[in-house]
């Protein structure tokens, strides 16, 4: 398992690379030039000169790219070349909790939701139960999250006025006012998690139900619930942890959009914000942090099959 | 406190004259004077559902209908904390003078830092932490007298000697990005600790709107040595120190920016709020949902959305205040490409007329209907362009524009001069691309619309982001490309700044062996606006404004299309003062809960 594990984080490492170092010359390639933009207003090409040749710019992208590189190997991932020019490092650590507490209470909605529907439907297959779970689901599925966003906002911030419209508050500022400002959010993210993740546990829940073992213990007379629940449902995870893998992609992808509209500065949104500004080392860095959680999370659920199911050996 | 009517502008008289037919449109006999029941349900009804009962009891009076804070009648609070949006932005990226590229970030540097001067609400330069000044004959030596008792946030005392450290810093390419907005200053020397000697290298009639003041002025704002040597630059750009009315107590790139009241600010009686709390919002629904929902009280930053206004006037808990705004927007058009090339412009009017280049600039110009464009594009809001200079600059605006200038709306001249290039009723017209930011799609296609049903010819559409669509029109690399121009407070941000030969934004990027000029070039132009930037005497100014303005305008340096409104909206239990109300900036040490 030691060897399996190190084997996969070698391969990480070797993917974050491969990703970083793609970012690296795509950005380049793309038109627009940062510095002239940052200085339209006040115009003047001895400006624009100083400081291309100041951020390394002027210089050829093989010879940028190296020096990149070797910074980033030292964990210097830069700074800002746009604005107050802060450390890429600490833009990302500021966003990175806003990010895992957004992720985070998506997953755990999506599971709220996910996890009763599917069992449900699987059990109570093809009834009008089952129906209105499917039809439910798809158009969960089907809502993109930032339409779904904002009429989650004009209903319960301008109508109703229950919750916060914008904004995030770090939970040291108090469980509720954190809170409070996550909901909608999360569930925007979490409701076409949540979809996915019904249909799988439906199908995989279909396909347990029909096995010996569960005609066995129901011939001797075990409880429904129990069966399902201790019997059928872990063997089913199996497939549903693969997909979860998977879907923390979607998960990701849903933030860049949510945490723009809810105006919450995670990763999403440095992203977007980098990449407007043409901001190389913040889209690079934001990129590489991406990269390493979608990785990272693969990884982990790679290890989870060995909990879920003890006969699953790496080694 | 109202306006007279003769005071009003021209869209204040339009909203009069529209409330009051409106007020009056309905039949005596109707029970419900032309309401449905919902439009007079509560909560709230709607002004004009007010206006409309009011006429139909006969208590409606010209009062009612102009414009004007009605707060001013109510008692002012002190204190509070007032939560603010700011529009269309995903973080303030900086609160450094020396950094600032935007305008909605020195709307909140003017409440933090301070200048020598500050603009006041008719545009003119008023005294800040400078006192008094005086200028020379020559109108090139200024001394400007400081402000005694200026202390910094930090507790260290403003003197001479901050003017010098910040003049300094902002013609440092390592430090500031804006000291080419000091090119004109020869010197800048010391008299004594409260006093400073500026030398000009030509004299400069815009010195103390555009250099010296506060907000735009960016390369005068002073800063704190101390507090850049205790914060770094990095952190002095989110809580930079300065002599404001109020202090950075936070700032959470992307999330948030405290402001606090400095107890220690030169004016006793300001600021009249504890605090502000400023959170950046990018898109307009989740802005308009936190204003509804009272999340915040005010909105700053870009401008609002034109299709929010008319939710947010429909809405009785919130203030919709709208002032001719301090731009202009339009269609530049490409004078080195076929269909409209004209490799000179210094010939009389009579003679360019005759060329087809120049008939095919002027053609597009004048089938351009400014007032559907407003209508459809801008929901209503905007005044008709036909120049540089914008209604906000009053005294340099010519009305008579609309009138006299050869850019004026006429469809069968336009068609004529097209035909008389060589392409009646648009046969042969090749297909041209206008090329645009993101955020003007809309106005785009409305564009494209007007000159196909007037003209029949077919405009493509390319949106390009800012970060390459500045490059090209640098470079002079397009058909057509609408951009504009906010946040002129001088008629040299118009003319110095775009329409000289040798302006900045004027093609400076170009292949200047192939292009004399970028986007236009004219020597009368190029002599003239050299002469009114540097003439001190505003009626002598006045006249050679309007004279460049005049022949921009008919020579089609651009197809000039619409001057923005400014719009201001707040929360009704906000008090806007309206010696506040700088078009353009958002100053907050007069604001106050009613």
């Amino acid at each position: 398992m030691t060897a399996y594990l190190a084997r996969r984080v070698l391969g990480a490492i070797v993917v974050m690379f491969v990703v970083a170092t793609l970012v690296f010359f795509m950005l380049r390639i793309l038109p627009g030039d940062p510095i002239a933009a940052m200085l339209f207003d006040v115009e003047d090409p001895d400006a624009v000169e100083f400081l291309r040749t100041k951020y390394g710019l002027d210089q050829p992208i093989y010879v940028q790219y190296v020096k990149w590189f070797g910074h980033l190997l030292t964990g210097d991932l830069g700074q800002s070349i746009y604005g107050s020019r802060q450390d890429v490092t600490r833009t990302i650590l500021e966003a990175f909790p806003r990010t895992m507490s957004l992720a985070g209470l998506s997953f755990l909605i999506a599971m709220i939701i996910a996890v009763p529907a599917g069992l449900i439907s699987a059990v109570r297959k093809n009834s009008t139960l089952d129906h209105v779970v499917t039809v439910v689901a798809f158009l969960g599925l089907s809502m993109p999250d930032f339409w779904f966003a904002i009429i989650l906002i004009i209903a319960f911030a301008a109508n109703l006025q229950w919750l916060p419209a914008i904004g995030y508050v770090p939970i040291a500022e108090g469980l509720w006012p954190w809170f409070s400002h996550l909901i909608l959010p999360s569930i925007a993210i979490g409701t076409p998690f949540a979809a996915i993740i019904a249909r799988m546990i439906r199908s995989s829940m279909l396909e347990v139900l029909q096995m010996d073992y569960i005609r066995v213990a129901r011939s001797k007379g075990l409880l429904n619930t129990r069966l399902i629940l201790v019997h059928a449902f872990p063997n089913a995870l199996i497939p549903v942890v693969t997909v979860m893998g998977i879907a923390i992609a979607l998960l990701m992808a849903g933030t860049v959009i949510v945490e723009n509209v809810f105006a919450i500065k995670g990763l999403g949104r440095v992203l977007i914000q980098g990449i407007l500004n043409r901001d190389f080392p913040v889209v690079q860095g934001a990129i590489l942090v991406v990269s390493a959680i979608f990785v990272f999370a693969n990884l982990l659920v790679d290890v989870l099959y060995t909990v879920i199911d003890p006969r699953i050996r790496f080694d | 406190m109202k306006k007279k009517f003769e005071d009003l502008t021209d869209l204040e008289r339009k909203t009069v004259k529209d409330d009051l037919e409106h007020a009056y449109d309905f039949d005596p006999r109707d029970p419900l004077f032309g309401l449905t029941r919902d439009k007079l349900s509560g909560p709230r009804i709607s002004r004009r559902s007010v206006m409309r009962l009011m006429a139909a009891s006969g208590v409606l009076t010209a009062w009612h209908v102009l414009p004007g804070t009605t707060s001013k009648a109510l008692a002012q609070n002190r204190g509070g904390i007032l939560e603010a949006g700011w529009a269309g932005v995903g973080e303030i990226t900086t609160l450094d003078p020396a950094q600032i590229n935007q305008v909605l970030q020195f709307q909140i540097t003017s409440s933090v830092l301070s200048g020598l001067t500050h603009l006041n609400a008719d545009l003119v330069a008023e005294a800040d932490i400078a006192e008094t000044w005086t200028v020379n004959d020559a109108g090139t030596e200024i001394i400007f007298k400081l402000r005694e008792g200026v202390t910094f946030h930090n507790g260290d005392k403003f003197t001479a000697d901050d003017v010098i450290f910040t003049f300094n810093r902002s013609k440092d390419p390592d430090q500031s990005i804006n000291g080419g907005l000091l090119k004109n200053v020869a010197s800048l020397e010391k008299l004594n600790d409260l006093e400073i000697k500026f030398t000009l290298s030509a004299p400069q009639a815009s010195f103390f709107v555009k250099t010296t003041e506060r907000a735009s002025g960016r390369a005068l704002t002073i800063v704190s040595r101390g507090g850049l040597e205790a914060l770094g630059t990095q952190q002095y750009g989110l809580t930079p120190i300065g002599t404001g009315p109020f202090r950075v107590t936070e700032h959470t790139l992307g999330q948030r920016v405290k402001l606090r009241r400095f107890d220690d600010y030169y004016d006793p009686e300001r600021p009249v709020l504890d605090g502000v709390n400023i959170t950046p919002i990018s898109e307009p629904e989740p802005l308009a949902a936190a204003m509804e929902a009272g999340d915040i009280q005010l909105i700053g930053g870009n401008p609002v959305a034109p299709e929010l206004v008319d939710r947010f006037e429909a809405n009785s808990d919130i203030v919709v205040d709208i002032i001719g705004g301090n731009g202009f927007q339009a269609v530049f058009l490409n004078p080195w490409r076929d269909p409209f090339k004209v490799p000179s412009f210094d010939k009389p009017l009579a003679e360019l007329m005759k060329e087809k280049g120049f008939m095919v600039r002027l053609a597009i110009a004048k089938a351009i209907d400014r007032d559907r464009f407003i209508e459809r594009a801008q929901f209503g809001r905007g005044v008709p362009a036909y120049g540089s200079i914008n209604p906000a600059m009053g005294f340099y605006f010519d009305e008579s524009l609309a009138e006299t200038s050869n850019q004026r709306f006429d469809v069968t001249a336009a068609r004529k001069l097209l035909a008389d290039a060589g392409f009646p009723n648009g046969e042969g017209f090749p297909t041209l691309t206008l090329k645009g930011g993101p955020p003007v799609r809309r106005d785009m296609q409305i564009i494209a619309d007007i000159l196909k049903r007037n003209l029949n010819i077919e405009i493509k559409i390319e949106i390009k982001e800012f970060q390459i669509l500045v490059p090209e029109f640098q470079k002079v690399d397009y058909d057509m490309l609408r951009i504009g121009s906010g946040g002129d407070f001088d008629p040299d941000d118009g003319i110095v700044d775009f329409l000289q030969t040798s302006s900045r934004l004027n093609g400076a990027n170009r292949d200047k062996a192939k292009m004399p000029f970028g986007h236009f070039g004219e020597a009368d132009v190029d002599r003239l606006g050299d002469e009114q930037s540097r003439t001190a005497d505003l009626k002598k100014r006045r006249v050679l404004v309007q004279k460049v303005n005049k022949i921009t305008s008919d020579k089609v340096a651009a197809a000039f299309i619409y001057h923005p409104v400014d719009v201001l909206v707040h929360r009704k239990e906000v008090d806007f003062p309206a010696r506040s109300r700088v078009v353009g900036l958002v100053d907050l040490d007069r604001v106050s809960f009613v």
